[in-house]
């Protein structure tokens, strides 16, 4: 059985269709990219299978229950979301939290873990994306590599089921990107899932399992990624790859 | 004008001015300032999470205070009250008075600070399994409280001057106390350059305060 599955996912901003009935399987260990060009709808469908985005329609369902999108509750949302993690294209850790405050945080407020039980589990994720040594640093004081680790070892603090990537390098220089690439490589290789929304061609290659190309709320193509890199079927794929591998 | 008679008169009288400024002016301020504080982040978090109905009654409110003299609305509480049964005394009904007046303002400080934190923080939020008022507590309002700081402590020190018109019903404040030495010397003018001068005094320890607090306030980002 799948862990995630979203089937026939629809949304509109007025009269400007984003999603125009998008099905995904998601299984277990699967790091799943989504690849295509702006506008193309890949950031609103990760956003609307974290809730932060209100789908039309569709169905969803996560760990076995089946959800209905148009008229999930709060309380589905809530416990959904206490097993997935997000991670951000612009970090958005907590200003006002340090980088331990921050990892913590969701551990002690949303799920009423002990202080101490909570901080020894944040050293180990800090610890894990390189950042243990920062944990009174405040964000503003760490470069955007270092801000987007934390980020993901904030979403890594509460044992997710799964871990949503919208664009996460999009907003960092190379080394920077390098350095958060390389701590995402490792959780694919630990045999997390994942969603990455990105437009790291090469990372996409080398750590997916399965390739979603989307254009215009459509998907274009999908399949494994050996397929999808190798042997493209569709035109509008070959010309992707094409011009991003230059 | 400062002879040697006048001059005694101001020493003499200087420790009974700061006297009713210490135990009336300083706590109705800071009493009404509290108060008004709960009801601006109350009602700035009811128009911040757009609840129905609620939000227009804030709204209502808002219009009628900031629509309407801090001098009126003492006159209506003092004359309107005991009408409605309602019996208080005068320093009681000043504190709710200028805590309800400064509410209104304060309110639309905080909804401004509020709306000014980034959606992010929020989305952020519901993706660790926070719920609203958990992100409410630990993540919107402290950083809203931040940028809201200095406009409130400018509220503050407003209040701390507008306390006088509580005179007009019967408090004996600061300034009423002063009137009442003037009005046993017939010596009008240097008593109240010398109420002046306290009210000042009490201003200016409030902004050093605010001074201070703001430094506190702005340590994200400061290693400790």
């Amino acid at each position: 059985m799948a862990l995630l599955e979203v089937k026939n996912i629809q949304k509109a901003f007025g009269e400007n269709g984003v999603l125009k009935g998008i099905d995904l399987t998601v299984e277990k260990g699967d790091v799943v990219s989504v690849l295509g060009p702006s506008g193309s709808g890949k950031t609103t469908l990760l956003r609307c299978i974290n809730f932060l985005e209100k789908a039309d329609g569709g169905s969803l369902s996560f760990e076995g229950k089946e959800y209905d999108l148009s008229r999930i509750t709060k309380a589905e949302i809530a416990d959904i979301r206490k097993k997935t993690g997000f991670v951000f294209q612009n970090y958005n850790l907590f200003a006002n939290k340090t980088v331990l405050g921050n990892v913590t945080l969701g551990l002690t407020s949303a799920r009423k873990v002990a202080k101490a039980e909570a901080e020894s589990k944040a050293k180990e994720v800090l610890a894990k994306v390189g950042m243990a040594e920062f944990a009174d640093y405040y964000p503003s004081q760490l470069s955007g590599g270092q801000q987007q680790r934390v980020a993901i070892a904030r979403a890594l603090a509460t044992d997710p089921s799964i871990l949503y990537f919208d664009e996460p390098t999009s907003a960092l220089d190379p080394q920077l990107t390098a350095e958060v690439l390389e701590v995402m490589r490792e959780l694919a290789r630990e045999g997390m899932t994942m969603i990455v929304v990105t437009h790291e061609i090469s990372f996409a290659k080398e750590v997916s399992t399965h390739v979603m190309f989307m254009a215009d709320g459509n998907v274009v193509e999908e399949g494994t990624a050996l397929e999808f890199f190798e042997n493209p079927r569709m035109d509008r794929t070959r010309e992707f790859l094409r011009l991003t591998s230059n | 004008m400062f002879d040697q008679k006048t001059l005694e008169l101001l020493v003499s009288s200087f420790p009974k001015i700061l006297e009713y400024g210490l135990k009336v002016t300083l706590p109705l301020a800071a009493i009404a300032f509290m108060l008004s504080t709960v009801i601006a982040v109350l009602v700035a978090m009811v128009q911040y999470a757009n609840t129905p109905v609620l939000r227009q009654i804030c709204r209502v409110y808002i219009w009628i205070i900031r629509g309407t003299p801090l001098l009126v609305q003492l006159m209506v509480a003092f004359y309107g009250l005991p009408l409605l049964g309602i019996r208080a005394n005068p320093f009681v009904m000043a504190v709710v008075v200028f805590s309800i007046n400064e509410g209104a303002y304060s309110a639309e400080t905080m909804r401004a600070a509020m709306e000014a934190v980034p959606a992010g923080q929020l989305e952020a939020g519901y993706c660790v399994g926070m719920n609203y008022m958990q992100i409410m507590w630990h993540i919107i309002l402290p950083q809203a409280f931040r940028t809201a700081f200095p406009s409130l402590f400018n509220a503050l020190i407003s209040m701390v001057k507008d306390t006088s018109l509580a005179s007009s019903i019967t408090v004996v404040e600061m300034f009423t106390r002063t009137k009442q030495i003037a009005g046993q010397s017939y010596n009008y003018l240097p008593l109240y350059i010398e109420v002046a001068l306290v009210y000042l005094i009490f201003c200016t320890v409030l902004t050093f305060i605010q001074k201070k607090g703001e430094k506190i306030l702005g340590s994200y980002g400061v290693r400790k």
